[in-house]
């Protein structure tokens, strides 16, 4: 009568009707008495400090891209290490042109100054408003965005 | 263990190569001048010329590359994916030449080294996603072009609805290539290859789940269509074309267009197929209705895109919608599912690539002067520069499809493909839709010549180098509208798809 996948549907529906009717009964029969304590975020016992919602400095996605691409490097490098003696030149060739890739991109990096953590202050960018439009003259009141450490 | 194939298979690729080694060239340039970016386009001009070479040179050839024990082949090498190439690698010359004139884009100047390099990533993306024959190299290729063009949508920065039209790109497309993969997997678990041939002898002999594939192919199809903008998949067009830079909203409309359709042909084409009648009928393999598929999905492209662009007051908006309603017209020509369609599509397309390249042309010039790109401050414009307005009606003219322009060349083409296959319904309703067409672009040309200016004359000179790039495209739409026969001729040498 069922098939596999029917059974499978059986199995999800009980799964999301057990949980929902553990939760209404909870919800019933359990004492409400909320303080300030269990009403906090929890922070392994710590009183929270400030808000989650906090700016982290744009460089700090750099140096996360710049681990991550040799990263990758290292997974593919060592595999075709142990074993490019056995591919003969073309193997060497296809090791090489995938470093000199990798080299131009950290030579890249370096050129535009992102391996310095010390930097000249970013001048944020003035945003202009509708850049063509004829009908709306605002004429662009910059949005200044703020300055970030 | 022997990579030799590898080494070997390199003659087969030598645009891609051509472009790759360009690409590499830009970053060093870049990296070592400096401020100095003024070689910048013309190392890519080079670059693209070295591959146009190549890519002549691939029109006689028939092979696959990439072959070993456990794989059939990752890239074929044939003159229709030749064509294709040709298409991006013209629409790119040319996009190269509107960035070295485009106000917006000489803003950003100490960002060119990035602008050109994305652009070689977009366009090595591409030739992968023509020429690939294997699931894994269209999503990865697919990838690249997207990456590289999220990035130049957005290029500008400083305008708000610049970094908006990036950043729906990346929504859109992050959601739809994710849909793509999910494709792709459910295909590779039902056939266990992502070989597009191994796929198409796998079902033509065994018995495949139905409703399973069915959900693979139009999984699938989604990432394609978003690539085509197809309707259902249309919504990051209008928003992205009229915030990225005119550049760039010329080389999306056009290159990764031709992209997409070559990818799509290719895919149904070959993975489908069953065998090919002598009238050049394609008998697909009996599990997804491909054909109703694309009559639904193409009545739908046409239907909306026209009439949404009716409604436009912005022309690179209005230009953007009409991109879609032209998707719906080459959606037509899949629908056939002939070799007669396929011979449509790639006179359409070639069209519709000067065609389109021209307008944004025109509309980049007139904006660099007056700052707008809207319909209503176009007013008059056709008196003061009669040269720029006779060019922009031309181009708006062959995008309607009227007789002298080449535009009327490839909607013939694909309706004479239509009657043919006894799908006379669907003509009519192509036909009431280029109608419709009519008017929104007849509404930019009565403002050009019928009224008078708002507010002053337009006091500018259109340059000699401008006038003459003008010149080239707008004399290709009335050539091939009168003497179409070498069009005609390069399309049926180009159809010819490996295998079959």
């Amino acid at each position: 009568m069922l098939t596999e996948f029917g059974k499978i549907f059986v199995f999800l529906l009980v799964a999301v009707i057990f949980v929902i009717a553990l939760v209404i009964v909870a919800w019933l029969i359990r004492p409400s008495r909320p303080t300030k304590e269990k009403l906090m975020t929890y922070e392994c016992g710590e009183n929270p400090e400030g808000s989650p919602w906090v700016k982290f400095n744009i460089r700090f996605y750099v140096v996360a891209l710049i681990f991550l691409i040799f990263d990758v490097e290292v997974v593919l490098l060592i595999p075709w290490a142990l074993v490019y003696r056995q591919f003969g030149l073309g193997g060497f060739m296809v090791g090489a042109i995938f470093l000199i890739m990798l080299g131009l991109g950290m030579a890249y990096e370096w050129r535009k100054g992102d391996l310095e953590w010390e930097r000249a202050k970013i001048i944020p960018p003035v945003i202009k408003r509708p850049v063509f439009s004829s009908k709306e003259t605002r004429e662009a009141e910059p949005v200044k965005s703020k300055q970030l450490v | 263990m022997n990579v030799d194939y590898l080494v070997n298979s390199l003659y087969l690729i030598k645009p891609e190569l051509a472009i790759a080694s360009a690409l590499v060239l830009l970053v060093l340039i870049d990296l070592i001048m400096g401020n100095n970016k003024k070689f910048l386009p013309y190392v890519a001009i080079a670059g693209l010329i070295a591959a146009a070479y190549f890519i002549i040179g691939q029109f006689g050839m028939n092979s696959l590359a990439f072959v070993s024990k456990s794989n059939k082949g990752m890239i074929i090498a044939d003159p229709f994916g030749a064509f294709f190439k040709g298409i991006v690698v013209f629409a790119s010359l040319f996009v190269v030449y509107f960035s070295i004139k485009s106000d917006e884009i000489k803003a950003s100047f100490e960002r060119h080294g990035e602008y050109y390099t994305l652009i070689f990533g977009m366009i090595l993306g591409m030739f992968f996603m023509i020429s690939a024959s294997d699931l894994i190299l269209i999503y990865i290729s697919l990838e690249l072009v997207s990456f590289s063009s999220y990035v130049l949508a957005g290029f500008t920065k400083t305008a708000l609805r610049n970094s908006e039209a990036a950043l729906k790109y990346v929504i859109y497309g992050g959601v739809s290539s994710g849909i793509m993969l999910f494709g792709i997997s459910i295909l590779y678990g039902i056939t266990g290859s992502t070989n597009l041939y191994e796929i198409n002898s796998l079902i033509q002999s065994s018995s495949i789940p139905n409703l399973t594939f069915i959900l693979s192919g139009i999984l699938i199809f989604v990432g394609i269509g978003y690539k085509i903008s197809a309707a259902p998949f249309h919504f990051w067009t209008p928003d992205v074309y009229e915030g990225a830079p005119i550049t760039i909203t010329a080389f999306l409309s056009v290159a990764s267009k031709a992209a997409g359709f070559a990818l799509l042909i290719r895919f149904i084409k070959i993975t489908f197929i069953k065998s090919v009648d002598s009238a050049g009928y394609w008998q697909l393999v009996d599990l997804i209705d491909w054909k109703t598929f694309f009559i639904f999905l193409s009545i739908i492209t046409m239907t909306l895109g026209n009439f949404a662009a009716l409604w436009q007051d912005n022309l690179k908006r209005m230009l953007a919608y009409s991109s879609i309603a032209h998707a719906g017209y080459l959606l037509l020509g899949m629908a056939v599912l002939s070799n007669q369609g396929m011979i449509a599509i790639i006179i359409y397309f070639a069209v519709y690539a000067i065609t389109n390249l021209g307008a944004f042309f025109v509309v980049m010039l007139i904006a660099n002067k007056i700052g707008s790109e809207n319909i209503d401050d176009y007013k008059g414009l056709g008196y003061s520069q009669p040269f720029l307005g006779v060019s922009l009606a031309i181009f708006l003219i062959s995008l309607t499809g009227l007789p002298p322009t080449a535009g009327f060349i490839g909607k013939l083409y694909l309706f004479i493909a239509l009657v043919d296959a006894k799908m006379i319904t669907l003509a009519v309703i192509a036909l009431l839709n280029s109608v419709v067409a009519l008017y929104y672009y007849i509404r930019v040309l009565k403002n050009l010549f019928l009224s008078r200016p708002a507010n002053g004359t337009f006091e500018f000179k259109v340059s000699f180098s401008n006038g003459l790039v003008l010149v080239l495209l707008a004399a290709p739409i009335i050539i091939l509208g009168i003497y179409f026969t070498p069009l005609v001729d390069l399309a049926k040498n180009s159809m010819q798809i490996l295998g079959f």
